[in-house]
C-alpha cells in the first residue's frame, strides 16, 4: 500500500522508446502493417538505386558542355548577335528589363510587408546577382554585363524604399509601375527610340521571350477571362452566345494548331499592307487561348458563391456593376486561386510552343543547336534535363507562392 | 393642358432612355452583335481579296487529288498515291489511336499514383508527390524532346536489343509480334464473334453479380464471366478456321530483312510514337493523380471508417466503398484531362510523328491553308464532343440518384 501511494507521487513514466522519436515515427509511418513494410523496403531500394545511378551518371558520364556552350543564349537567344544588333552591344537592354523586374519585386515586398513577397524578392535578387560570378564565358558580355547583374541587389532595395517612403507604395502604384516597366522594356528591346539600333522581334529569344509572352499573357488573360465569364453568365442572349462560342472554340482546338494557323491564315484576314509581326500574333493567340480557360475557372468560382451574397448586396442598395465587382468577383477569384495559378503555369509552359512559328524560345534555342551541331547529339539528354529544371524552378515557384498567398488569405479556414 | 392626341412616346416621363436598364442591355447586345458581324465580314472580305489578288488556291476540290507525299507512320495502310482526304484521315486515325491508348494508360498510371499519394506509407506518398510535382510542372515539349532523344540514343537497328528474338528495341523504335490477318473476311468474322463473346461474358458477370447481391449465394461472377467469354472465343476461332479453311489471325514476327537489317513484319512503333506515348502518359498521369486524390479525399472519412468497421480490408474498402463514390467527383475533371491529352498529342510534330496537326501543316504547302484550317478545327472539335458525350453519359450512370 505504502509503495503504491508513493508511486502516485512519482512522475509519470515516459512512453516506451518504441513509440516516440525516430523509431516510433518509422513504426507509425513506414511499418504500420506487413504490406506497408514490404512497400517501404521496395521503395527504399528503388530510390537508392535510382539516386545512385543518376548521381553517378550526372557526375561522371553526363556531358554538360552543351549547357555551358549555349550559356547566355538560353537567356536572351540571339538577341545580342552581330546580325541582330550590328555594331552595338545590346546585352544591356534585356538586363535593364531584368533590373526593372527585380525592382518591382522590391516594391511588392515594400507593399505586402511580412509575407511571401519578402523571401521571393530577396531570393530572386540574390540568385540573379550571383549569376555575375558564373565563370563561363558570356559571349559578347564583359565586365559591364556582370556589373549590371550585380546591380540587381541594390535594385530590390530601391524598390523597397520607393514603396515604403513614397505615395506609390500601394497595389495601384505597383500596377502602374509594372505597366510602365513592361512598356519601357519592350521599347528598349525593340530599340524603338531614336539613337538605338532597332532589333527585329524575330531575334528576341531564349527565356526572355518566354517571360515576355507569359507576362503579357498573364496580365491580359485574367481581365479578358473575367469579361468572358461574366458574359457567359449574362442573361443577354447575343452576348452569352458570343462568349460561349468563343470559349468552346478556343478550348476545343490545340494551342499549337491555333499558333500555326495564326501564321498561315491570319495574315490573309488583314489587308496586305497591315503591319504585323509574329511576336505580336503569338502573344495574342496565347492570350486568347488562355483567357478561354481562365473564363471557365472564374465561372466555376462564381458558381461556388452562395446566391445570398448577391441578394444581400442588392438589399444593401448596391447596383449591378457594384455587386459584380465589389462582392461577387473578389470572393469568386479567392475561391479559385489554385485554378487560376494553374492556368498561369500552363500559360508559361505553353510559351514553349512558339517554336512552331519559328521563334527561338529557350527550348527551341537548345533543340536547334543540337540539330545544327550533331557532335552534341549525344548530350541532348543533358540539355533537356537542364531545361526541365529551369522551367521547374519557375513553375514550382509560382505554385508555391500561390499556396502561401492562399494561406495568408485564409481560404478554406473562414 | 391635355396630352390627348399626342403619341405616347412624346410624353414619356419615366427613366431617361440612356439610363434605362432594358434599353442599355439591348444597346449592348446590338452593338456587340453588330461589331462581331462586321469584324467577321471584314476578315472574310480580306481573305476573299487575298484569294483574288494573290491567286491563292481555295475550296475543297484538292481533297480528291493525290497527296503524293509519304507519311512517316500510319496505323492504316497508306501510299503516296492516295488522295489528300485519305491522307488526312490516316493522320486523324493516328491522333485518335494515340489518344485512346494514351487515355487508357494515363488513367491507370494516374489512379495508381493518386492512390499512392494518399498512402499512409511515408516513402510511397512522398515518391508519388515528387512524381506529380515534377511531371506536371515541366512543359510537355521538353519532356517529349527528352524521351525522343533517349530513344534516339539507343543503338542502331543491327546492334539493337533483341529480346527472345521477337521484341526488337533500337533507335528507330520498338518492334513487336503482331496479329496479321491472312484473309480479311475470316478475321472480320472472328473479331465480330469475339466481340460477341465479350458481351456474353460481361452480361453473365452482371447476372451473377445481381444474383449474389440479391440472394447472398456465392456465385463467382468474375470466374464464370471470364470462362464464358474465353470459351465462346475459342470455339468461334475453330468454327471460323474450319469454315474459311485457315486460321483467322496469325502472329507475324518482326524479322531482320535485307542489307541494313531493317525489320519487316510485326508491328513497329517508330521512335516518335514511343516518345510521344511515354511523354503524354507521364504528363497527363501527373494531373490525373491530383484529380483522383481530390476525389478520394472528397469522400467522407466516415465512409472509410465504416468500411473498416465492417471488416473490409483497405483494398476492398477502396474498391467497393471509396472509389464508387469518388468517381462522381473524379469524372468531370477527368474528361477534360482526356481532352487535354488528345489536344496535347498535337505536339507530335516536334518529334517527327505524323499526327493530324503535323500532316495538316505539311499539307498547307500544296493545298489551301484556310480549308485545311477548317478541317483540323472540325476534327478536333468532333473528338472533343465525342469524349464529352461519352463522359457525360457515364457520369449520368454513376451520379447520386435522388429517391
Amino acid at each position: 500500500m505504502v509503495a503504491n501511494a508513493h508511486s502516485l507521487d512519482s512522475p509519470a513514466l515516459p512512453p516506451p522508446r518504441s513509440e516516440t522519436g525516430a523509431i516510433g515515427w518509422a513504426r507509425e509511418n513506414l511499418f504500420n502493417s506487413r504490406f506497408n513494410g514490404v512497400l517501404t523496403v521496395l521503395a527504399a531500394i528503388a530510390i537508392i538505386l535510382t539516386l545512385w545511378f543518376s548521381i553517378r551518371w550526372a557526375a561522371s558520364e553526363a556531358d554538360w558542355k552543351v549547357v555551358t556552350r549555349l550559356g547566355s543564349q538560353f537567356v536572351i537567344g540571339q538577341y545580342n548577335t552581330e546580325s541582330a544588333c550590328p555594331g552595338q552591344n545590346c546585352a544591356w537592354r534585356p538586363q535593364v528589363g531584368l533590373l526593372l523586374g527585380i525592382f518591382l519585386l522590391g516594391m511588392a515586398w515594400g507593399v505586402a510587408g511580412k509575407s511571401i513577397a519578402k523571401p521571393v524578392a530577396l531570393t530572386a535578387a540574390i540568385a540573379v546577382s550571383a549569376m555575375a560570378f558564373v565563370p563561363y564565358s558570356l559571349d559578347r558580355m564583359g565586365w559591364d554585363t556582370r556589373l549590371l547583374l550585380l546591380a540587381n541587389l541594390p535594385a530590390v532595395f530601391a524598390g523597397l524604399a520607393l514603396a515604403r517612403y513614397t505615395p506609390l507604395g500601394n497595389v495601384r502604384g505597383i500596377i502602374l509601375a509594372g505597366v510602365a516597366a513592361f512598356s519601357l522594356t519592350l521599347v528598349l528591346l525593340g530599340g524603338w527610340v531614336p539613337g538605338l539600333q532597332p532589333v527585329p522581334v524575330l531575334r528576341w529569344g531564349g527565356l526572355l521571350l518566354n517571360v515576355i509572352l507569359a507576362v503579357a499573357g498573364i496580365a491580359l488573360s485574367l481581365p479578358i477571362g473575367i469579361l468572358l465569364a461574366l458574359g457567359r453568365r449574362s442573361h443577354l442572349p447575343v452576348v452569352k452566345t458570343l462568349c460561349v462560342v468563343f470559349i468552346e472554340v478556343f478550348r476545343g482546338v490545340p494551342l499549337i494548331t491555333l499558333l500555326f494557323m495564326s501564321q498561315v491564315v491570319v495574315p490573309l484576314a488583314f489587308p496586305q499592307d497591315f503591319s504585323q509581326n509574329s511576336l505580336f500574333r503569338a502573344a495574342i493567340v496565347i492570350t486568347l487561348f488562355s483567357s478561354a480557360y481562365m473564363a471557365e475557372n472564374i465561372r466555376g468560382g462564381l458558381q461556388s458563391l452562395h446566391p445570398g451574397q448577391a441578394e444581400a448586396a442588392r438589399a444593401l442598395g448596391l447596383h449591378g456593376w457594384q455587386i459584380t465587382f465589389l462582392i461577387s468577383l473578389p470572393q469568386a477569384i479567392r475561391n479559385v486561386i489554385p485554378a487560376i495559378v494553374g492556368q498561369f503555369i500552363a500559360l508559361f509552359k505553353d510559351t514553349s510552343l512558339v517554336y512552331i512559328i519559328g521563334m527561338l524560345d529557350v527550348v527551341e534555342i537548345g533543340r536547334a543547336f543540337i540539330q545544327g551541331n550533331p557532335e552534341y547529339l549525344a548530350s541532348a539528354k543533358e540539355l533537356f534535363i537542364f531545361l526541365a529544371i529551369v522551367f521547374w524552378i519557375f513553375t514550382y515557384g509560382m505554385s508555391y507562392v500561390s499556396r502561401r498567398v492562399e494561406q495568408n488569405l485564409g481560404v478554406g479556414t473562414r | 393642358m391635355t396630352t390627348e392626341g399626342i403619341p405616347q412616346f412624346l410624353t414619356y416621363q419615366g427613366i431617361p432612355l440612356w439610363r434605362h436598364v432594358r434599353v442599355l442591355q439591348w444597346a449592348l447586345q446590338i452593338v456587340s452583335g453588330v461589331l462581331v458581324v462586321v469584324l467577321v465580314t471584314w476578315f472574310f472580305f480580306n481573305i476573299g481579296n487575298a484569294i483574288n489578288e494573290r491567286d491563292i488556291p481555295y475550296g475543297f476540290s484538292f481533297l480528291q487529288r493525290a497527296y503524293q507525299t509519304p507519311i512517316g507512320h500510319s496505323f492504316i495502310p497508306y501510299s503516296p498515291s492516295n488522295t489528300f482526304l485519305y491522307a488526312f484521315l490516316a493522320a486523324l486515325t493516328n491522333t485518335i489511336i494515340v489518344s485512346i491508348i494514351g487515355v487508357i494508360l494515363a488513367t491507370i498510371l494516374g489512379t495508381f499514383i493518386g492512390v499512392a499519394r494518399l498512402s499512409d506509407n511515408w516513402i510511397v506518398s512522398k515518391l508519388a508527390t515528387a512524381f506529380i510535382e515534377f511531371f506536371r510542372n515541366v512543359p510537355l515539349l521538353v519532356q517529349l524532346f527528352f524521351w525522343f532523344y533517349v530513344v534516339l540514343a539507343l543503338p542502331p537497328i543491327r546492334e539493337g536489343y533483341a529480346i527472345a528474338g521477337r521484341l526488337f528495341i533500337n533507335n528507330s523504335g520498338v518492334s513487336t509480334p503482331w496479329p496479321a490477318a491472312p484473309s480479311a473476311p475470316a478475321a472480320a468474322a472472328w473479331i465480330a464473334l469475339a466481340a460477341f463473346s465479350v458481351i456474353a461474358g460481361v452480361s453473365l458477370y452482371k447476372r451473377l453479380t445481381r444474383r449474389e447481391t440479391m440472394t447472398g449465394k456465392t456465385s463467382y461472377p468474375v470466374l464464370y464471366g471470364a470462362i464464358a467469354a474465353v470459351a465462346i472465343g475459342i470455339v468461334s476461332w475453330f468454327v471460323v478456321a474450319a469454315a474459311f479453311g485457315q486460321a483467322p489471325l496469325v502472329i507475324s514476327n518482326p524479322e531482320p530483312h535485307g542489307a541494313f537489317g531493317r525489320l519487316a513484319g510485326g508491328f513497329t512503333a517508330p521512335a516518335g510514337l514511343i516518345a510521344l506515348m511515354i511523354g503524354l502518359v507521364m504528363y497527363t498521369a501527373a494531373f490525373m493523380a491530383e484529380i483522383v486524390r481530390a476525389g478520394i479525399t472528397a469522400v467522407g472519412k466516415g465512409q472509410t471508417e465504416a468500411a473498416k468497421a465492417l471488416g473490409l480490408s483497405p483494398l476492398k474498402a477502396l474498391r467497393h466503398v471509396t472509389f464508387p463514390q469518388a468517381l462522381r467527383v473524379i469524372i468531370p475533371p477527368m474528361i477534360s484531362q482526356y481532352l487535354n491529352l488528345t489536344k496535347n498529342s498535337s505536339l507530335a510534330g516536334a518529334i517527327g510523328y505524323s499526327d493530324v496537326t503535323n500532316i495538316a501543316k505539311t499539307m498547307t504547302q500544296t493545298a489551301p491553308a484556310v480549308s485545311i484550317f477548317v478541317m483540323v478545327m472540325i476534327a478536333y472539335l468532333a473528338i472533343s464532343l465525342t469524349y464529352s458525350l461519352i463522359g457525360n453519359l457515364y457520369n449520368r450512370r454513376v451520379r447520386i440518384r435522388g429517391r
